[in-house]
């Protein structure tokens, strides 16, 4: 299966602009891959953000997925603050960091003729979170590296049913 | 600018961006402000106000009523008509920035945004109305 990078490139960077100028982080974009069991390899994931995808097209969702070091020391530059917890409010930092990103990569894909629509992230938090997706379609992984630990993106979309743009 | 005793409402869905934006704010100098969590309690705070707000800082995307909506409200209401509306949101599409032109937005900052790109559109707010 052949994934559409075209798609995938406007969330890679609209990850890396967020962190950089939101977070003050600066982030590297790993190895895209395939998700092939529920659970990643490395730390377990504390807190993901997810968003719905929905244009004319085509559906799917995105997750913002964090471990938890990762995510307080990323609150921590985000807020200017130490954080040290992840109570309710600090929850919120996900949310606004995968709706950031989503309106990065809307913008420039519906530039390039897609019509994807506005949506409203939603916040999961547990212990250990395993994503899976009742879709055909494989779902693509972004990993992110950073200095203050690693992160990673999932994309669930139907890719066949994208329009060429 | 603003004056440093200006009342000042943030409105957004998340505490993070309300509090992000507050900081900005009070660094600058400010220091009255009153949050809201959507444009519903944004609304009900405005119409509360023992002292009318000087200006307002809002999210677009927030559940029960948006930012955009919350912006028409105030512009439809006599009394605040002219209270400077400034959009701080991830929705930056031309269309969307004109529909915000349309409904009498001040000044919009997309996100992710510096501390000094929302101290920039405040100046320029501010600039215009003084004008």
């Amino acid at each position: 299966m052949k994934v559409n990078v075209n798609f995938v490139q406007p969330f890679v960077d609209g990850t890396i602009e967020t962190l950089k100028v939101q977070c003050s982080t600066d982030s590297k974009i790993g190895k895209m891959h395939l998700k092939e069991k529920d659970v990643e390899s490395g730390e377990p994931i504390e807190i993901a953000g997810i968003i719905g995808l929905t244009s004319d097209s085509f559906s799917g969702s995105i997750s913002l997925c964090f471990p938890k070091t990762t995510f307080l020391n990323l609150m921590t530059r985000m807020l200017g603050e130490p954080v040290t917890t992840i109570n309710r409010d600090i929850e919120d930092g996900v949310g606004e960091l995968v709706n950031i990103i989503f309106g990065f990569a809307k913008r420039q894909l519906n530039d390039g003729g897609h019509t994807l629509k506005k949506a409203l992230p939603s916040i999961v938090r547990g212990g250990q979170i395993q994503t899976r997706y009742l879709t055909a379609s494989p779902v693509v992984i972004l990993p992110f590296e950073t200095d203050i630990g690693a992160f990673h993106m999932e994309i669930a979309v139907q890719f066949e049913t994208l329009k060429a743009a | 600018m603003f004056k440093l005793d200006s009342n000042i409402l943030i409105v957004d869905d998340m505490m993070t961006m309300r509090k992000i934006v507050k900081q900005t704010c009070a660094k600058l100098g400010f220091k009255n402000f009153t949050e809201a969590q959507d444009g519903v309690d944004a609304w009900n705070k405005i119409s509360s106000a023992p002292v009318p707000f000087d200006f307002i800082i809002s999210d677009w995307n927030m559940p029960n009523c948006t930012g955009l909506e919350l912006l028409k409200k105030v512009r439809a209401d006599a009394k605040l008509k002219s209270v400077p509306f400034l959009l701080v949101t991830a929705e930056a599409e031309k269309t969307q920035i004109l529909e915000a032109m349309k409904a009498g937005v001040s000044g919009y900052v997309v996100k992710p945004f510096s501390s000094d790109a929302l101290a920039a559109r405040l100046a320029e707010m501010s600039k215009k109305l003084a004008a």
